[in-house]
């Protein structure tokens, strides 16, 4: 009972920063190719507010699966290829969010590349993790 | 309002990019000390012997023939209390396990205090290493 209800916990919560993730990541590319500077400040904004929604959003994730496997980090099989996938995207994705959240004027300034690239490998990790989470889930 | 072609130059500032991978740096931290608190926790709840996680061990060998003689040696040590099929009785299911072959051959050997025993004494490292291939051989 005690895993189970955490399990819907992690299920419940992880959603939020995958699907936050993956927008922030689409968002600021579009937004460092779009022509029209007015569009691609609100592309920018809208990419900082998803990165940083979907920061805050994986702290419950993480707490809730910690505790679901009862403070295993890497496990056997799928759970520790979900886990070789998530833990660099939990570190990824908070390192992104302070660098965004420090530089100044975020919403109105073009991202750089590398930190474009960053948000790129983060998305790929978070949809690796995410696919793994769902074969531990759905898989047997 | 500005809107600069090229990146902005406050976004690669070293210091703030130090503190970005510093930050990272702590959430995993901070995870595993969850992590360690956690298992503590739960060897404590069942007096246990924690098995520490490392990033790469060679997984326990396994053969149909070796997961033949577990099972042997499985119905002949475990299956009264763990279930013929291991599906529990006294003890627990052991189906779908998502821990380690070390964590599950660490348990067989020194067992768990007041909830199962030790099998260092009767099971030789072959043995274990049979019955462990068995074990995972139910996920």
């Amino acid at each position: 009972m005690y895993s189970e209800n955490w399990a819907k916990m992690h299920g419940a919560t992880v959603h939020f920063p995958i699907a936050l993730i993956l927008c922030s990541g689409a968002l600021d590319a579009l937004g460092f190719f779009f022509p029209v500077p007015a569009i691609r400040r609100g592309l920018h904004a809208a990419g900082y507010w998803t990165m940083m929604l979907g920061a805050a959003g994986t702290v419950p994730a993480v707490v809730s699966g910690l505790v679901m496997s009862r403070g295993v980090m890497l496990g056997h099989d799928t759970l520790r290829l979900h886990h070789l996938f998530a833990w660099p995207a939990f570190a990824l994705i908070i390192g992104l969010a302070t660098w965004r959240a420090l530089a100044s004027d975020f919403t109105a300034k073009k991202a750089p590349p590398g930190y474009l690239a960053g948000a790129g490998l983060a998305a790929v990790l978070v949809m690796a993790a995410g696919y793994y989470g769902g074969e531990l889930m759905l898989g047997h | 309002m500005e809107d600069s072609v090229t990146p902005s130059p406050e976004w690669g500032e070293g210091p703030r990019f130090f503190l970005a991978a510093f930050a990272g740096a702590l959430a995993l931290a901070s995870a595993y000390g969850l992590s360690l608190g956690l298992r503590y926790l739960e060897s404590k709840a069942s007096h246990q012997q924690p098995t520490p996680e490392v990033w790469f061990e060679t997984p326990t060998p396994s053969s149909p023939a070796l997961i033949k003689q577990g099972r042997v040696l499985f119905l002949a040590s475990c299956a009264h209390c763990h279930g013929a099929d291991a599906t529990g009785d006294e003890g627990p299911d052991l189906h779908d396990v998502w821990v380690s072959d070390r964590y599950i051959s660490n348990i067989i050997t020194y067992g768990i205090k007041h909830e199962m025993p030790s099998f260092k004494k009767k099971l030789g490292h072959d043995e274990i290493i049979r019955l462990t291939a068995y074990v995972r051989s139910l996920d």
